[in-house]
């Protein structure tokens, strides 16, 4: 099967900076897509790239399996979109906004937008020029949703929704994959994304630095351990372990950092009489948040 | 041109890109409309007082020769060059191309800085489409306007008694369309390829202000008299324009219009399309 989403050597440049260096990025159909990084790390670049509204300095975008800087409009049938700052015309009502786009669209079925709208607590009869940032960001999401897109493109999508919204917004992502769609969503905060996505990619000045699976990174996650034991720190068998990186000792209680699973060390330390054991659990946020401040990559501990 | 397959229950006015742009300035038009008619009325009305002022034509007689031609002057005893001068060869110019350059300059430039663009961009409309549609409505809108101007005009004529015939007025009120589109896509060029409302609409109001430099100094001056016919304004103005029946460079202004639109159909493409904020 194509992928849903296939850019190779994708470059950007405005008038000489770089957002964007040599992005090679694939996709698999029927998949949700966390794409992540800090403000400023090509994001937005990345999605209107994708759906043509940029054109690329050098590289090519594929989505669908349709170049996009070629076949634009076709592209742009399939695909979903919600920009990053949506923005609707102030005069039309939610409704007259939806029926706009729909008419330019065609084939939308206009109960699907009404279900849509339920969802969200939606209402269309208000202008958007007096809905609140809230309420207009899920006008943006019905127009993206609307018409079933074999694509959803969705830039920053949880901005300025609540919680319950949110979680809303996450069942209706993870519904559309379960039909079939693929779904490609921006964000800064991984814990945003962690729940839908099974594919994260991040990105840092314009270069991806990784791609992978959640399960992947949880795997990886490093995590510091305080292990006091009854005696004696048993330090050298500490130190042989694989998944243990580092050792400091101090009295009977030995400082660890682990990278992976616990199990080995766990088995390891038992007949050693352990007193208590202290965790200091790093959650996946903590992880990118290092990728964004330049640090080493969390899991090699030196 | 609504779309096949359009669901029933859209408003007729959100069933093309065409129409939503007519939508847009439906109110616009009412209130330029509404200026336009007091306009003319109010000028309608000081020609009868203005006719029976003694010794008019010898007071005319004594201004320059530029002036004369400018302003058609000599004319000015008769009803329809008295309506030429006070108001088709600069106050209603100017007028419509105030309306159609702003419009023009919305129509892209606007959206973009909005940040509507972006939705409307993403949908399965080609740019060159959706470029056409405005182009159209641009057009239509500032030809509503012409069609006020028209009957007014007509109204006037008939119930003060200027002598204005349906065709005169038909020349004037046609030249003001034809110049105020040419304008109008100026802008929305201006606006399609560098997707700034500023610049949309300095660059056809400081050609506008040139194309009336050279019409006037063409006027003045005989050696640039061969280059006035390249002004829009002279292809307008010069044959009257009320009264001046139907000249070919009416086709000039046409044809101006057809050319700026087809270079502004493939500009979307050729260009990023600003992120909003």
């Amino acid at each position: 099967m194509e992928a849903a989403v296939r850019t190779s050597g994708l470059r950007k440049e405005f008038r000489g900076t770089v957002a964007l260096q040599g992005l090679d990025l694939v996709v698999p159909p029927g998949s949700v897509f966390g794409y992540l990084g800090p403000n400023g790390a090509g994001k937005t670049t990345t999605i209107r790239l994708l759906t043509g509204l940029l054109r690329p300095t050098s590289g090519t975008a594929e989505v669908l399996g349709l170049d996009v800087a070629s076949r634009p409009d076709e592209v742009q049938r399939r695909v979903g979109y919600l920009p990053g700052r949506f923005v609707g015309y102030p005069d039309l009502t939610g409704g007259e906004y939806l029926r706009y786009l729909a008419a330019l669209r065609g084939g939308v079925e206009w109960s699907e937008v009404d279900r849509l709208a339920d969802r969200f607590e939606l209402d269309l009869a208000r202008r958007l020029g007096t809905l609140s940032h809230g309420n207009q960001q899920k006008v943006g999401l019905v127009q993206a949703f609307m018409h079933r897109p074999d694509l959803l493109v969705l830039d920053e999508p949880t901005t300025g929704l609540d919680p319950i919204m949110q979680a809303e917004f996450l069942s209706l992502v993870g519904e559309a994959s379960r039909s079939g769609a693929t779904v490609f969503l921006s964000s800064h905060i991984l814990s945003e994304v962690e729940a839908v996505a099974d594919t994260v990619a991040i990105l840092r000045e314009g270069e991806l630095v990784r791609t992978a699976t959640i399960p992947e990174l949880r795997a990886q996650v490093v995590r510091r351990w305080d292990v006091t034991f009854v005696h004696e720190v048993p330090a050298d068998v500490l130190r042989a372990i694989p998944q243990v990186a580092e050792v400091r000792v101090r009295d009977r209680t030995a400082h660890l950092v682990l990278a992976g699973s616990a199990e080995e060390l766990l088995r390891t330390v038992a007949p050693y009489g352990v007193e208590n054991v202290e965790t200091h659990e790093t959650d996946l946020t903590e992880v990118f948040l290092r990728y964004y401040t330049h640090e080493e990559e969390p899991w090699r501990v030196a | 041109m609504p779309l096949p397959g359009t669901d029933p229950g859209t408003p007729f006015l959100l069933r093309s890109v065409y129409l939503k742009s007519l939508r847009d300035v439906r109110h616009g038009l009412v209130g330029w409309s509404i200026g336009i008619a007091l306009l003319v009325i109010t000028e309608s009305l000081i020609w009868p007082s203005f006719r029976d002022m003694p010794d008019i034509e010898k007071l005319f007689s004594q201004y320059p020769d530029y002036m004369q031609r400018l302003f058609d002057v000599s004319a000015m005893t008769s009803g329809i060059g008295f309506i030429n001068s006070e108001l088709f060869t600069l106050m209603l110019p100017v007028l419509f191309l105030v309306h159609a350059i702003g419009r023009g300059a919305r129509l892209v430039a606007g959206e973009e800085e909005d940040g509507t663009l972006d939705v409307l961009l993403v949908t399965p409309l080609s740019t060159t489409r959706i470029l056409l549609e405005k182009a159209a409505a641009l057009v239509t809108g500032v030809f509503a306007l012409g069609l006020v101007l028209y009957v007014v005009t007509m109204t006037c004529s008939l119930s003060i008694g200027m002598g204005i015939g349906p065709l005169d007025a038909l020349s004037g009120c046609l030249s003001m369309v034809l110049l105020g589109s040419e304008f109008g896509l100026i802008a929305l060029a201006a606006g399609a390829a560098t997707g700034r409302k500023s610049l949309a609409v300095a660059v056809p109001a400081a050609l506008a202000v040139a194309a009336y430099v050279l019409y006037v100094a063409g006027l003045l001056v005989t050696s640039v008299d061969p280059w006035q016919h390249l002004s829009p304004m002279e292809q307008a103005l010069a044959s009257g324009p009320l009264g001046g029946g139907l000249p070919l460079d009416f086709l000039w202004l046409a044809l101006g219009c057809a050319v700026v639109t087809v270079a502004t159909l493939p500009m979307l493409d050729r260009r990023d399309i600003a992120a909003p904020g």
